[in-house]
């Protein structure tokens, strides 16, 4: 079986690598911005980024040893070249370049700097068990009396909230910029969609200063109402938060 | 010969690999994004205006709109307390941006962007959220508060062509910035803190707050050199910016848009404030010293203190820049910001504070951002311009008064204590020119106060946030402007061994390169011979 041979497999290999890497760094941000439809790219995360660069480069070895073959023409790129003059220009280019970007490596891990630390964020802290037993009055009325509990929680919604999370419920409000922990999206329905109503209670009730210590963030502005809002406000804040977000809570189980 | 290759490649793949890990996890540099919207030109076909499109729009706009522009379109909403600017009156033709001329109410399409697009810096927000067609009806019913909108049967539009931007262009855009008396409302550097604005506020206290022209992202209507031109061109309804269509020829209104585009500035933003260590020990101790071009500015956005009572719903100062110069003993901040009035008086004063854990977190836990918390106590170095008349007069502070600095701690907004006398360790003065607050705050990078006073060290992340009261929109107190938790990072210098390791590392490689190369030339793979 005659097998093709190339004599630029290793350049291949090494073009490969490069094109990973352009495109996780510049192509997919702009691709990954039509796919979700966002107003601003979506760059790949370092991480990730390291991880496929990883993978890449493995991937890139292990095509080249699959066979005794592949991997002597791997290798016999560095041969002396008897090839055409691209090739000697190539490989010098590589014999040149190799050194460089070890020296490049080691000056830039040494030149002094600091990386702002990465924050993490623990959504969803175990609702305290003071809060667990509560009941939102409103829930169980008759229509009439819940239609107007949702449209007094949208009035203070609109009043007392929107200014972080915004008219809409998107964490857009126009103090959301200010604070480095961007305000909740209640939109996502990974937010609110996915708790009772009692756990909203106790989070508009306590805010960011009654979170307990071992839930991060330490940086959340959502301000402790309990001393301004009565507890049938925050009831009706919460009806109207899930009208404005279009959203429904999630239900207690009940067990038969 | 062809497995000793193979392990040595291995290795080289293990050594790129490690190269990899470490090169991009140097790199992660996470910057603040501020998603500022846009102006959004584009307009979709028109839905016809029927009583069902009408009808259709009164529904929407009592689901969305009320709370804020009230239940019969006066502005006078619910939720319109916490608000500043005002929410728009519908009833009246307050309209700003528009591509008709002066007085006239706006086209169907004007009135269709702005929904869409929502107005930064206010809280009016993009609803480009709800479908098109939505979007027509409930400007429909909007349009129906206002009887204006019936009588103009043909609106007619400025247009807006396109002229490129020259520097002569630009001079003469300055030239007329002046001859038409523009500096009176949006003061000489367009810092919107002209003698005219800063008269009508105060004595008749009227909401109209020039446009700061050097925040180019709070342009009402968007900011590109089009927009600029059409807001030039036709004014702002019902507010002292008139249209200068018939005062200004058309190329000359493109001169103005020119110049107003070329001071107006994009928000640099960033997490951490890198203090430059000064090269000649001599740190800068006045605003106006050259030296702080060394130091990178970073801006930092501002919300209103509302995490505890009493809150501030509508502060004036949206941002503060800051710069950090340091020398072996010594570190120096300054802090600027622009304010439209330096108008003081005795409860309410302009001022900054900074504000830093009382030592650097070890984990990543910091105290609570919002003046610490019972377990972590925060440091604050706050200034205050300076006053000395009686109760309630009000007065401008003084460029020749430096104002009072003093060092507080704080566990909760509920618990700030003033340091005693002995351990006032930070001084600094501030000057008002232009518009613009600059403040110079100076303090050892040690202290013997190790309880309560930060102590700095170089190369740490040490967090830092940062608090403004504007005097003239009655801040006090917990009535401030706040920002989250930042950081400030004392640079080390590049050290001189640096280009020693690099050259090793050069050096190594090559030779580890060579080795392999002679290795395998010497023994290439002979492959033909084994098959």
């Amino acid at each position: 079986m005659a097998k093709k041979r190339s004599a630029f497999l290793m350049i291949w290999v090494i073009l490969a690598v490069i094109c990973l890497f352009m495109f996780l760094k510049y192509a997919s941000p702009k691709v990954f911005q039509i796919l979700m439809a966002k107003s601003h790219p979506m760059p790949t995360p370092s991480t990730l980024m390291m991880w496929y660069m990883i993978m890449g480069v493995l991937a890139g070895l292990v095509y080249a040893t699959t066979s005794n073959q592949k991997f002597a023409d791997f290798l016999s790129f560095l041969l002396p070249s008897r090839g055409p003059i691209i090739k000697s220009l190539l490989q010098k280019i590589l014999f040149v370049s190799f050194p460089v970007i070890v020296g490049w490596f080691v000056y830039s891990w040494s030149i002094p700097g600091a990386a702002s630390p990465v924050e993490l964020r623990i959504q969803h802290p175990t609702l305290p068990q003071e809060f667990e037993k509560l009941e939102n009055p409103f829930r169980q009325k008759d229509a009439d009396t819940q239609r107007k509990s949702i449209e007094e929680g949208k009035i203070l919604f609109q009043t007392y909230c929107r200014p972080c999370h915004g008219s809409k419920a998107d964490g857009n409000g126009p103090f959301a910029n200010s604070f480095r922990l961007r305000p909740i999206n209640f939109q996502d329905p990974g937010t609110i969609a996915t708790v009772v109503d009692n756990y909203l209670f106790w989070r508009i009730k306590e805010g960011a200063p009654g979170l307990p210590s071992e839930s991060t963030p330490w940086d959340s502005a959502m301000p402790s109402w309990k001393d301004d809002l009565k507890d049938d406000e925050i009831w009706m804040i919460i009806m109207g938060e899930y009208d404005t977000a279009g959203v429904m809570p999630r239900q207690t189980e009940k067990l038969e | 010969m062809i497995k000793a290759c193979k392990k040595v490649l291995v290795g080289f793949g293990l050594i790129g690999i490690f190269i990899i890990v470490f090169g991009t996890a140097s790199d992660v540099f996470a910057q603040a994004s501020h998603l500022f919207r846009t102006y959004k030109h584009e307009v979709p076909p028109k839905l016809s205006e029927t009583p069902d499109a009408v009808a259709e729009g009164k529904k929407i706009y009592e689901k969305r709109c009320w709370y804020c522009h009230g239940i019969e379109g006066k502005g006078d909403g619910p939720a319109a307390k916490t608000m500043f600017p005002k929410p728009r009156n519908f009833t009246r033709n307050e309209y700003k941006v528009r591509s008709t001329a002066f007085s006239s109410v706006p086209t169907d399409e004007d009135l269709f962007r702005i929904i869409t697009s929502g107005i930064e810096g206010t809280a009016m927000p993009f609803w480009y959220t709800i479908s098109e067609k939505e979007r027509w009806q409930v400007l429909y019913y909007i349009k129906t508060f206002n009887d204006q909108f019936r009588k103009n049967d043909a609106i007619k539009t400025v247009s807006v062509g396109s002229v490129a931007s020259t520097p002569e262009s630009v001079a003469r855009g300055q030239e007329l910035f002046k001859e038409m008396r523009c500096f009176e409302c949006h003061g000489e550097d367009g810092r919107g803190n002209g003698p005219l604005t800063v008269a009508l506020q105060s004595e008749w206290n009227l909401p109209y707050r020039a446009r700061d022209l050097t925040k180019g992202w709070l342009f009402k209507g968007g900011n590109t050199i089009e927009d600029i031109y059409r807001t030039i061109s036709t004014g702002f309804n019902e507010t002292p910016m008139g249209s200068y269509l018939e005062k200004l020829a058309d190329e000359d209104r493109w001169h103005v848009a020119h110049y107003v585009k070329s001071i107006a500035k994009d928000m640099v933003s960033d997490v951490v404030i890198k203090a430059k260590l000064a090269e000649d020990d001599q740190l800068p101790i006045d605003a106006s010293d050259a030296n702080w071009d060394k130091a990178t500015p970073v801006e930092i956005p501002l919300a209103g203190q509302i995490i505890a009572t009493p809150r501030l719903w509508t502060p004036s100062i949206d941002a503060i820049s800051v710069r950090a110069m340091y020398n072996k003993d010594e570190i120096v901040f300054l802090l600027e910001w622009d304010d439209a009035t330096n108008k003081q008086e005795e409860v309410f004063r302009d001022g900054v504070s900074v504000q830093f854990p009382t030592k650097i977190p070890e984990s990543l836990k910091k105290p609570y951002f919002a003046m610490g918390d019972s377990s972590g106590a925060v440091n604050l170095w706050s200034w205050k311009a300076y006053w000395h008349e009686g109760f309630g007069a009000i007065i401008e502070a003084q460029e020749t008064e430096s104002g009072e600095v003093s060092e507080l701690n704080a566990k909760s907004f509920k618990n700030v204590t003033t340091q005693p006398p002995e351990s006032q360790n930070v001084s600094g003065k501030g000057i008002y020119q232009n518009g613009r607050w600059k403040v110079v705050l100076k303090r050892s990078l040690k202290t013997d106060d190790v309880k309560g006073d930060i102590q700095f060290e170089t190369g740490k992340l040490i967090p830092v946030a940062l608090a403004a009261w504007d005097g003239s929109n009655s801040d006090t107190g917990a009535q401030k402007s706040v920002s989250a938790w930042y950081y400030v990072l004392l640079e080390k210098p590049v050290p001189r061994t640096i280009f020693a390791y690099v050259l090793v590392a050069i050096i190594m490689g090559a030779s580890v390169e060579l080795w392999f190369i002679a290795r395998l030339r010497r023994f290439p793979p002979k492959l033909e011979e084994n098959e």
